[in-house]
């Protein structure tokens, strides 16, 4: 792979270690299925397709590869979770709904290696015996979807979709099916009741869980653009070799996001749990900004927990507990989860000493507002007084009760919902007020208090006497 | 008959001690001898009938609205005489309103001027909340794009959309027909929900529940160039808030009446432009960016705003 090329300025950090990546911003790149098949690609499908759907599963269980769409659970072990007795229709679903705040490493797949992701959902799909997928991808994405429908069609043409694939036997039909701006769409059980033509309620798990009772009611397997990907590299490796890279639990490579107050924010694939915090935001970020300092990280995308640059924490069970600060952390899921926050989608937002709290906060709120979906009270309601309560923490307007009340209407969300959503909505209110209260709370003035008429006749009367 | 059962006689009312109030005196009514009444079972009494048969309706001949019947001629009020219980009376004569006094509790008070209408102001029609949620404000931006119209490519496109679901899932196809509608006509009319209802065979209010929900679609026509600006917190902290103010301040975009919520959509006077607030892009390394209808930009600071117009010049 040492003959790859990349556009000018655009080159590969040295830390990273790109498989998914591999031809996004490559020299003499394009979309188009002629350079895919001149790079060798498809040759997996073809390979994919004599095995035994069976051992492709063993080879993604052996992988140990994690989603990478937010909750990081086993993708092997998710496919297995189709009913054995299953007569009806399966489906395969690729979530390209991204929308996750700070995330955007599918926007460069689907933009740019569209053969990429249809060959692993082919071989997905042959895995888990599919023969309709639908690639449901974010409304904002319009370029994206011609891209995708061209490209499913030089892929049919070429006789890697359609009837009797590669002479194997197997059907595959892929469509395109665009969402409409809603970040709900994201969440998969939501994604699939707007795939049915519904609004993107969410339904509850269980007992509606995609692999038994999916689209149509159908077993159904939701996966992420990047954890599809995946599975090409994992067959060209072999799961053995594959589970090589990265660390043990935290197999594989995945791509991080870094935005915000950094010098070179930007896209890094790299293997997971290999790279610390400092690593990745000092050496390949490029640090600060002239004259600043960083304040606080949040890891993995809008809804996890934010972690202060000036914490440590205590990773580790038992004789194995060490004490690390935030800066030699390593990013990978169980980490992360560790340190109280999540790795989630890959979504690195680095805030600097210039940024106040009480502005982040005001700004993730109202988004969380804006995206529930309405379905259950604690989170339609509770997002909306969040989002009241932050604004009048940033206007000036708010009274020290007011940072315990967020608080408390933040944790009586949390764990009450439907979908993750509460939580996702949540969490990052939850870890701002514990970890920035002192700076919270400095915003607010006793002054604001609400007072009746009467008791502010009262007051002047207790004043002047 | 001998359908006169007995019943048990009821105690007589002694109606001595009975007073009656009325307006004038009447006399007692005399005391009925109800010995001789005989007292029906009212249940036998009533004769049954047959329920009648439901009528088959196929069998109906029904009279087309198109036969031509004469129109009535013109009735001749002067020469009708208005009869009262049988009796002819005189025709009433016609009342002059000018010499009326109006009468309210207050007293007699001035008749009331006259409306003069070219002093009111309409406003938007009084709507219930359903018709709200289908109604399409008419925008600047109108102008902009063809009114709704059920074309032969406007079905062969939804028919090939449609091809993609199940044969017995056609629900499924709403939100690509509602983006084939909005990517033709702007927006989704109320005409256009009914057409996509009755494309899938819905009830039009699941095709209303969908659009009222979902942010990509809206109701009311944007400008010729609509820009969506990202405002969640990479692009934020990029400068996305200054940029929308600049995008304003050269379009003349007045964004006061904007709700946030659902009505997000703020259009220039002139049609031309239409400015709107969107979350997370997907692009947040690039901070901050926007889609000018389906093209997007990446580090669009406010200082690029013009430019960024400008490259539209001949769109
Ligand atoms: C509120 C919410 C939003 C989500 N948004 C996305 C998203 O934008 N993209 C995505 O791939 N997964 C998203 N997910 C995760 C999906 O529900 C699902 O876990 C994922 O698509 C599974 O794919 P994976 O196993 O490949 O990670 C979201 C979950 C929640 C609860
Ligand atoms: S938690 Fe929120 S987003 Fe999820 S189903 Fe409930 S209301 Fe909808
Ligand atoms: S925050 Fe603007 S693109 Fe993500």
């Amino acid at each position: 792979m040492s003959d790859i090329k990349y556009l000018p300025g655009k080159e590969p950090h040295a830390n990273e270690h790109r498989l998914i990546f591999k031809n996004v911003d490559r020299e003499g790149w394009d979309q188009s299925i002629d350079t895919y098949l001149n790079d060798g690609g498809y040759e997996m499908l073809k390979k994919g397709l004599t095995m035994d759907p069976k051992a492709i599963i063993g080879e993604v269980k052996t992988s140990g590869l994690r989603g990478r769409g937010g909750a990081g659970f086993p993708t092997g072990i998710k496919w297995g979770f189709i009913p054995p007795n299953n007569t009806k229709p399966v489906y395969l679903i690729c979530n390209a709904d991204e929308s996750e705040p700070g995330t955007f490493k599918d926007r460069y797949i689907v933009h740019q290696d569209p053969h990429m992701l249809i060959e692993g959902m082919v071989i997905s799909a042959f895995a888990v015996g599919a023969h309709t997928a639908y690639i449901y991808i974010r409304e904002e994405f319009p370029e994206a979807a011609i891209i995708l429908e061209k490209a499913i069609a030089e892929a049919r043409e070429k006789g890697f979709l359609g009837q009797n694939i590669q002479g194997s036997g197997f059907d595959l039909e892929i469509y395109v099916h665009r969402g409409a701006a809603a970040y709900i769409c994201g969440e998969e059980t939501g994604l699939i009741e707007s795939l049915e033509g519904k609004r993107a309620y969410p339904r509850i798990k269980p007992p509606y869980f995609p692999a038994a009772m999916g689209l149509y009611m159908c077993p159904t397997i939701v996966n992420n653009v990047e954890s599809l990907c995946h599975v090409v590299h994992i067959l060209r490796m072999g799961g053995e070799e594959y589970v090589k890279l990265g660390t043990p639990r935290n197999s594989g490579t995945r791509i991080l996001c870094v935005s915000g107050d950094v010098k070179h924010p930007g896209y890094f694939e790299v293997q997971v749990g290999k790279i610390t915090f400092r690593e990745l935001i000092y050496d390949m970020c490029g640090g600060p900004k002239d004259g600043r300092e960083f304040k606080a990280v949040i890891p993995g995308g809008s809804s996890s927990k934010i972690l202060r640059c000036n914490e440590s924490f205590s990773i580790g069970r038992g004789d194995e507990a060490k004490e690390l600060s935030f800066w030699d952390l390593p990013l990978d899921f169980d980490t992360l989860a560790e340190a109280g926050s999540m790795a989630g989608s890959g979504g690195v937002i680095v805030l600097d000493d210039s940024r106040k709290i009480s502005w982040v906060l005001n700004n993730i709120t109202h988004f969380y507002a804006h995206e529930s979906c309405g379905q259950c009270t604690p989170c339609r309601e509770g997002s909306t007084w969040m989002r009241k309560i932050s604004d009048r923490i940033l206007e000036g307007n708010a009274t020290p009760d007011d940072v315990k009340t967020l608080e408390e209407v933040a944790y009586q969300i949390d764990g009450k919902t439907i979908c993750a959503f509460g939580e996702a909505s949540a969490w990052p209110v939850e870890a701002m007020i514990d970890k920035y209260r002192d700076e919270l709370i400095a915003e607010t003035s006793e002054e604001n208090e609400f007072k009746s008429p009467e008791q502010q006749e009262r007051e002047k009367f207790l004043i002047s006497s | 008959m001998n359908s006169n059962i007995e019943v048990p006689k009821p105690r007589p009312i002694n109606r001595s001690r009975v007073s009656y109030r009325t307006a004038s005196i009447v006399p007692t009514p005399a005391l009925i001898d109800r010995a001789r009444l005989i007292y029906f079972d009212q249940k036998q009494s009533s004769p049954k009938v047959p329920r009648p048969a439901p009528i088959d309706r196929s069998k109906l001949r029904y009279h087309s609205l198109g036969t031509a019947v004469p129109k009535p001629a013109c009735i001749d009020r002067s020469k009708l005489r208005y009869r009262s219980l049988g009796v002819v009376v005189p025709k009433p004569a016609l009342i002059d309103r000018s010499k009326l006094h109006y009468l309210c509790s207050a007293g007699v008070i001035p008749k009331p001027c006259p409306i003069d209408r070219s002093k009111v102001e309409y406003s938007e029609p009084q709507l219930t909340a359903l018709e709200r949620n289908i109604h399409s404000p008419i925008t600047p931006g109108a102008v902009n794009f063809p009114c709704f119209e059920i074309t032969p490519e406007l079905e062969a496109k939804a028919d090939q959309r449609i091809a993609q679901y199940p044969a017995d899932q056609t629900r499924s196809a709403v939100l690509p027909l509602l983006h084939e509608v909005q990517h033709h006509f702007g927006f989704i009319s109320p005409e256009s929900i009914d057409w996509v209802a009755n494309k899938l065979n819905l009830e039009p209010m699941k095709v209303v529940e969908v659009v009222t929900f979902y942010p990509g679609f809206r109701q009311k026509a944007p400008g010729k160039l609509h820009v969506r600006v990202c405002r969640t917190l990479s692009c934020a902290m990029g400068g996305s808030y200054e940029l929308m103010d600049k995008l304003c301040e050269i379009t003349k975009i007045d964004r006061s009446q904007e709700d946030g919520h659902k009505d997000t959509i703020s259009v220039s006077p002139c049609g031309n432009f239409s400015v709107e607030y969107a979350e997370c892009l997907a692009s947040c390394g690039t901070a901050p960016v926007c889609l000018v209808n389906d093209d997007f930009h990446e580090g669009i600071t406010a200082d690029k705003a013009q430019a960024l117009l400008d490259s539209y010049q001949n769109a």
